[in-house]
Order: structure tokens, then sequence, then C-alpha cells
């Protein structure tokens, strides 16, 4: 069993309690042991947090890092949002001595000291990784496979971007969350601008719903064209977007969609058997029966 | 310590204006050199290297009765040539020089004011100069002779121009060309800018002249194996590829009498294997037996081995002419030649690695290679210009420039700019205008680089023809998977938007890079690379052409992105340098060659296995094994001389004394 220390954030606990059961279900079945993170607070959220205040943004992402480095644990997390804060301020801090002695500064007042001493990876990296689980063992764990389903996959942006500080090499046309989705025995579908954003990253949803929501709406029309059943991604904000996002597309624009949204963590737990109730699929904003009957 | 109560030295600084004055005190310099044991003379000058700079030294060595000079200023790179000259005219042995780089090693490295460090390194970097300079000896450099005959790297238009002027000077000229045949990139063009002259057109006239010159010997499918000896000397071992065809000189040397291949292309006719032609990007089939086109130089089919099947059917075709063997292996000769030019070209880079493009994922994104064939009558579409996924005449299409060109983000792309790619987008719109009626061209670019002459007006003119420029870079490229129509996505960084801009191809200006394999020849030549990986000259402004290798030369785009007009020039000034040796007839080696202390030597032969350059031997000299030096083959690496367990070997201008010296001097600090 591979430990990590499980960093939930807010959206998966929140809004889609499946995502949070499903993160701790699916990664057991295939060797991962993930680790409640004790005291965590938000990650925070990299908009906005970090359009506003750089040196907060650090701080708190790195409080929830050094509770980690008490539990000498990896830390491990389902959200792009979540990734991009915690791994990206670990890789800065980890690489710059001045901002990391002045965040120490700030961590003294609670008695606490970043150390760089642990690494942090997303779920989905992890279940792709050959030495921790691999293609191979979710294919063995799949217990119902989600045999004709089209899936339509978005890897988000806080995940891939800026290309430089990641390591997923192609960020223009990955298809590794694609092999992990057909690992389920789904097929995928290629679709226009697949590396899009949801629309609601950077604090737009935010501020500017409807500029968010035209965004959403065009990767719904390319999605939909490309014959999808569901979407599959690896963020709970993502996730929302597209979910919510289709109830205020109808609202607001009158399009309609019907799409249901699933990540990559509640589509596993289908097919390792977990019924729709323990995913908590009822709380979905689009209704996923349609195609539950299709897979199951 | 070694001592020479004979030594007289005079030490001279230089202010170079304030590159040097401007960092130290130079008074206080030479005041202290003053103090220096065996310092007879010191003095300052504004700029040690002019008229009357060089004059103070020769002045002084006659006036002070020097033994040796020191001379603080720049690197010995620049100005070591100059200060030995003056040495000599003052009556001394040029050797009898020594010279303490303050500019490059100090005053350069402390700018920005003056610094009592700066001045302090001065006096121990001066201190340690005279410490080898009262040591120095009288060397005589040696003469070694030259070969009248010269060898160019590759034949591309910058290759084929070295030999044609090598040639031409009467120099024997070996001509060796990777491919089968030779007029590299340029034969693969439709059209040249700003001219618009057919470049097959002007090329052929070239490459019939290289292939007809009696001094010119062209070894195309040739590739350069190993590489000994220096300037004058060079053995160059050459692979002669196994091209499974004979010439009808090769037949005539094996008794076949008429025989050997006459181009007639009876064997292509008949060869069952098809792969794609590279000369045509790909886009064309060739057989197995083959020529890359109608113009090849020489007109010999060759047989891709890797490809061939061995069934015989072309040499049965062949007949009498029995020009095909199909068992023909590799061969190796050796030729020696004076001096050496690299003219190695480029590629263009794997531009798919861009994968927001998506070249090789979307059928209508080519890159600007293909697009010359396809836009060329003597292509595989016959000059029709036309879509990869349909076959149809596109009426809108999108240039992307700097594709992988002045792009810092890594991986593939390229932080130098390309240099020609500007320049040729704008004859491929022209070319699109002129073909194409009612086509529309979009470029997408960050400056319009129209730097040549009777580039600007080009310019000028593609603007009236009705391009429309679009200053933005393209953030990525989508297809239509129903029309694999492209939409081209990027912000207009004029109007302050984004566009979308939906187009039926796409041509990506790709980036250049060396091409494939000159790393390989590059380093047999020992020639370095600079940074962005092209070779590098000796000197960026006032050596263009030469190398850090002596006799060996740059010409064309090995060196660097050039257009054709750049590329020519610079390979008739390579031509010109590697003439200058050989019309020299000798050339004069520094004397820095180790020597064996025959009466120390024990023979045991050591130094002989380490020697990188197989300049060493063991010798019988009067009863006892010694060792010898082939002083012209000797670079004064000193690998022998740090081994030579006995101390038996003494590096000239080297000496263990020197160096001892002058590390006993730096420690002491002059105490």
């Amino acid at each position: 069993m591979h430990e990590y220390a499980f960093f939930l954030g807010c959206i998966a606990p929140n809004r889609y309690p499946g995502c949070e059961a499903s993160a701790i279900k699916t990664s057991e079945k295939v060797g991962i042991k993930l680790l409640p993170l004790k005291g965590a607070s938000c990650c925070p959220a990299p908009g906005a947090f970090g359009s506003i205040d750089l040196n907060v943004w650090y701080a708190m992402a790195a409080r929830n890092i050094v509770l980690a480095e008490e539990m000498k644990k990896d830390i491990t997390l389902i959200c792009n949002g979540c990734y991009k804060s915690i791994y990206e301020v670990n890789h800065i801090l980890k690489h710059n001595d001045e901002l990391r002695d002045g965040v120490n500064e700030v961590l003294k007042e609670i008695d606490m000291e970043y150390k760089g001493s642990i690494d942090v990876y997303h779920l989905a990296e992890l279940y792709y990784d050959e030495k921790i689980c691999g293609v191979r063992k979710i294919r063995e764990s799949v217990t119902t496979p989600l045999t004709g389903a089209k899936i339509a996959v978005h890897y988000g942006c806080h995940l891939m971007k800026p290309k430089k500080e990641r390591h997923f090499g192609d960020t223009e046309n990955p298809m590794w969350l694609e092999e992990l989705v057909e690992a389920m025995g789904a097929e995928t579908v290629q679709y226009r601008n697949k590396m899009q954003c949801c629309g609601a990253g950077g604090g737009v949803r935010g501020y500017d719903i409807v500029h968010a929501l035209d965004i959403t709406n065009e990767k719904m029309i390319n999605m939909r064209e490309a014959g999808a059943d569901a979407i599959t991604e690896v963020c709970p904000f993502c996730q929302l977007q597209f979910d919510r996002g289709q109830i205020e597309i109808k609202e607001k624009f009158g399009d309609v969609y019907n799409i249901p949204v699933l990540h990559y963590n509640e589509l596993l737990g289908l097919a390792q058997g977990m019924s729709p109730q323990d995913l908590a699929l009822d709380l979905h904003a689009i209704d996923c029966s349609p195609f539950l009957e299709k897979v199951l | 310590m070694a001592e020479n109560s004979e030594a007289r030295i005079g030490v001279f600084l230089c202010h170079c204006g304030t590159n040097i004055a401007g960092s130290m005190s130079i008074d206080e310099v030479v005041d202290y050199a003053k103090t220096l044991p065996y310092v007879a003379h010191a003095d300052q000058y504004q700029y040690m290297c002019s008229t009357p700079g060089q004059k103070k030294i020769a002045d002084a060595i006659k006036e002070h009765n020097l033994t040796g000079i020191v001379v603080a200023a720049c690197s010995p790179r620049l100005h070591e040539p100059t200060f030995r000259t003056a040495t000599k005219e003052g009556g001394l042995n040029p050797f009898r020089f020594e010279m303490a780089n303050i500019r490059e090693q100090n005053a350069w490295v402390h700018m920005h004011g003056m610094h009592d460090e700066s001045t302090a390194k001065a006096k121990d970097q001066v201190r340690i100069a005279v410490a080898k300079a009262a040591l120095l000896e009288d060397l005589i450099p040696k003469s070694v002779p030259v070969e009248h005959a010269a060898m160019v790297v590759g034949a591309g238009v910058g290759g084929m121009q070295a030999a044609l002027d090598l040639a031409s000077a009467g120099i024997k000229t070996y001509l060796i060309e990777a491919q089968p045949t030779i007029g590299g990139r340029m034969s693969q063009l439709d059209k040249t800018f700003p001219t618009l002259d057919c470049s097959q057109c002007i090329l052929t006239p070239k490459m019939v002249d290289v292939g007809r010159h009696p001094n010119i010997e062209l070894l195309t499918y040739h590739e350069v194996e190993k590489v000994e000896g220096y300037i004058g000397n060079f053995d160059i071992t050459i692979r002669k590829k196994a091209r499974g065809v004979l010439t009808p000189t090769e037949a005539t040397a094996k008794g076949i009498v008429g025989g050997g291949c006459n181009g007639c292309g009876d064997c292509s006719g008949v060869c069952p294997v098809i792969k794609p032609n590279p000369f045509e990007m790909g886009m064309a089939p060739r057989k197995a037996i083959y020529i890359y086109h109608a113009q090849v130089m020489p007109l010999i089919y060759t047989v891709d081995f890797d490809a061939c099947v061995k069934c015989g059917l072309c040499v049965e075709a062949c007949g009498e002419k029995k020009a095909i063997d199909l068992e023909m292996v590799d061969e190796f000769r050796q030729v020696k030649v004076g001096t050496v030019v690299l003219a190695t070209g480029f590629d263009l880079i794997p531009i798919e690695e861009k994968k927001e493009w998506g070249y090789k994922r979307f059928e209508n994104v080519i890159n600007s290679l293909e697009f010359e064939r396809l836009i060329c009558a003597s292509g595989p579409t016959g000059g029709h210009l036309v879509r990869p996924s349909d076959g149809k005449t596109p009426k809108a299409v999108g240039i992307v420039l700097c594709a992988g060109s002045r792009d810092n983000t890594g991986g593939v792309a390229k932080a130098y700019c390309s240099r020609f790619c500007c320049m040729y987008s704008l004859k491929h719109a022209h070319q699109m205008y002129e073909k194409i009626p009612g086509c529309k061209v979009y470029l997408f670019y960050m400056d319009i680089r129209s730097f040549g002459k009777a580039y600007e007006e080009f310019y000028y003119r593609i603007q009236n023809e009705g391009a429309k420029f679009i200053r933005g870079r393209v953030a990525n490229i989508l297809e239509d998977s129903d029309t694999k129509n492209l939409h081209v996505f990027a912000e207009d960084t004029l109007l302050g938007r984004p566009v979308d801009i939906e187009v039926d191809l796409v041509i990506l200006a790709a980036a250049t890079e060396p091409k494939d394999g000159a790393n390989v020849v590059r380093k047999k030549f020992g020639v370095s690379a600079s940074q962005d990986g092209w070779m590098l000259e000796a000197h960026p402004k006032l050596n263009p052409c030469g190398t850090t290798t002596a006799g060996v030369f740059l010409a064309g785009v090995c060196q660097g992105p050039k257009d054709i007009p750049d590329t020519v020039a610079q390979a008739e000034g390579a031509a010109s340098a590697a003439s200058i040796p050989i019309h020299m007839g000798e050339v004069e080696l520094e004397p820095y060659f180790a020597m064996c202390m025959e009466e120390l030597c024990a023979g045991c032969g050591m130094c002989v296995n380490l020697c990188p350059y197989s300049a060493l031997a063991l010798v019988e000299k009067d009863g006892r094994t010694v060792m010898q030096v082939t002083e012209a083959k000797c670079k004064g690496c000193g690998t022998c001389g740090g081994f030579c367990p006995g101390g038996a070997i003494k590096m000239q201008h080297f000496t263990t004394p020197q160096i001892v010296n002058q590390i006993h001097q730096f420690l002491t600090g002059g105490e």
C-alpha cells in the first residue's frame, strides 16, 4: 500500500461528496491508501487568493503542506485548483530560498516551519504512474466495465499549465487521461479544442458568470458534436462548471445539453461496483440516470 | 627556485581607453611593477596595440637592453600576435613575450567604477607574468608544407560555390556529399526571393560546372569517416557508401567495356519496391533503386539497401551495362588535403513537437519545404497547389511565421531568428496570388524582417498584392473534422483582440536547426558549436568563416541561418581563406611542442599511449630506447609532460621552471 496525505479541498466535500467517497474507495482497490490530512484549510483557491495577495496564497498553502510534512507523507489531491495551489507553492518554495524564509517568518507565529520535505501529486497522475498504480491495475480493478459509454475527457488548465512548471510532457494534446478512462471499458471521444478552459477558473466564474458560461457553452457544443454520453474530469470546480453550468446556460442562453458530468473517481467508482447512491450522484445538477441505464 | 640573474623585463600597461583604466589605477600598477625583481622598465599607454604603443615596446628593448616583455592588456587571443611582432621588431625572439589579461579577466568582470580589488588583482597578474617572462626562452617556429588540395563537406549551394572557387584557383578539391546528388536544399525550392528566379534554373548551371570542373573530384554518397592531422596535412578517411550502382568510370576500371550507369532508368521501371521520396518531402514515391529528381548530378542511380529486396529485376533490366551490383559494400579511402570547408546545411525542426499547431495531426497543416514542393512545377503535383486532405485548391491559406523560431518555451523551439522564413513566406504569398485567383493569404507574424537588398521593396509588393498581415503569434490551430478546414487562433496585437480565421491550408514556417549528423562531422574536425547548436566561427565579426581549428572553415547555414546570397558570400569567403595556406605553400606551427630530454628518458613508453594525437613514438638512439616527438603532430597539450615519471619531457613555452615560478610568485604575493 502506498500511503498519502489526502488533501480534500472545499468543493469536493461540500458540493460533490461522491468525489471524496470515490477517491478514498477506488484508490484503496489499486493499492493507494489515503490518510486524512487533519487540520487542513482551503488550499487556498489560486484565482481568488493568488490574484489578490500572493503572500497569503503562499503562506496558507505552505501551512497545508507543513501538516503533511509533519505526517512525513506526500500529498495527493483530487482537484486541479488545489493542485495549482499546493503543488505550485511547494515547487516555488523549494526553489526560492528568499520566499521560503518569508513564508517561514509567517508560519513561525503558529509554531510551524516549511521544510520542503514532501512532494505533491494529483491522484489521477498516481493512477497513471506505473510505479504506483498504472493503467493495468486500474483495468484489473474494474468489475462493471462501462462498455458502450462514450466519454469526453476534460483535463483542466491548472493541472497541465504552465507547462514548464509541470511534468506531464505534451500539454497541447495529451492522451493519458483517455487511457485511464478506456481502462474501464469505456470509449473516449476526441472533440474540438479539447484543451480549452471549462470557463470557471481564474475567478472568472465569480467575476463574470456570463463570460464564463459562454466559454463553457462552446465546450459543451464541441463535446455534444463528438457524441459524448458523459463528461469526465479530474477537478470538482470544472465539474461544477459543466454540471451546474448546464442549468445556468439553459437559463441564460436557452441551450440544453443534459450531458452528465462525473469526476474520474466517480466514474471509476461505478466501474468498480459502487452504487450511484454511494457516489451521491443524485446530488449532481444534471440527471445521471440515462447514462447509468446505458452503462450499468 | 629557478633564477635568471640576466633577465631584464619591460612591463607595459594598456588603458584600452577606459575599458581597463576605468576600473583600476594604472599608475599604481605601473609603480608596483617597477618594484618587482627583474623589471628594468615599466610604462603605460592609452592603446598599447596602436602604432605608437608598439613602438614603445621596440624602443624600450633597445634603450633598456631588455630580455623579455610583459604587456598587461586584453586577451592574448586578440593581440598576442601584435605584441610578438613588436617584440621581434625590437630585436628579441618573439616568444620572449608574455601577456597578462587584465581586461577580460579583470576589468570587464569588475566594471562600473574604480575598484581597489581590480588594482590588486592586476598587480598579481603582472607579477605572475613577469615571473614567467624572466624564464622565457628563444623558440623557433616550425614550418610545414601544405598539401595542394582542399576538401569541401556538403554540396548544397554553399559547398558547391566554395568548391568551384577553390578549384578555379587551381586547387584540387574533393567535394563530399552524403546524398546521392548535389544541390542541397536550394534544389528543392521553387523560386527564390526577391527576384523570383526559378531556383533550379539558377542552380543547375552551377551543378553542371561542379560536375565538369577538372579540379573537382565529386564524391556523392560519401561521408567523412575519420580525420587525422592538422592544417596543411589533414589525412581524411572517407566512406564511399555502397551505392549498388557503378559509374561508367568504375565499370571501365572493372573491365566492363561501355558499361556503367547511363541514367536510363530501366532499373527503376521494373523495381517492385516503393518508398516515399525524401526529396519530395515524402509526398511522392520513389523506388528502391532511384534518383531524387530529373536534374540530379551525377545522373547515377542509387540502391536503397534498407528497402531493396534483392529480387534482381533491375540487374536483368540493366543488361549488358552491368551497372548494378547488389552485393556492393561500403569502401574506404584516405585523401590528404591542406584545408577544409564545412558546409553541412540545415534541417527544419520537427515542428510536430509544437503540438498546438497540429502538424502531422491535421492533414492540411504543412511545413514550408512541403509547400515548396507542392508549388514547384517539377514537384509531385506539377505545381498545382492542393491541400493534402482532398486534393482541392485552397482558397484561403494561413502562414505561421516564427514557427518555433524566436521562441523561448524550450523543447524543439529555438530562441534564435531563422532569418529567411519571413522572406520565403512573403514569396509563398506571392506564388499563391499568382497561381490561384481569388486566394486569400493570411500571414501571422511577430515582425517582418526584410533585411536584405531589395527585400523591403518585395515586402511592399506583397502587401500591395493583397496579403493580410496579422501581427500576433498563433496560439493554436483547430481542425473542423467535417471539412478538414482549419481555424487559426491568434491575438491581433495591433487591434488588441483575439482572431479566429478559417483557412483551407496552413503553412508552418518552421525554424531551422543544424543538419542531422552535422554534430558528428563537426566533432571529427574539432570544431566547436555555439550554444544554439550551430558551428562556432573563430570570431563573430572579424573571422566569420574560420574556426578554432586551424585550416577548417565554415560556409553557409552550418554556421547559422542565412539566405542564399549570404550563404554564397560566406562560401566565397571561406574558399578564399582556405586557399591562402595552400597558395602560401607552407604554414608556421606554434613551437609549443613537447621535447624529449633524452638523457633523462628511460624509454618506458607510458607517454606514447597517453598522447591523444599519436605524436609520440619510441626509437632506438645510441643503443638506448628513447621517446621521439613528431613536432608537427604535437598540439602541446602537456599530457605527456605532466605524466612523465622521470621529468624527461619539456613542454616548450610552458616549462616546469616557468610554471613553478609563476605559482611561487602568486602564492608568496611577491614577498
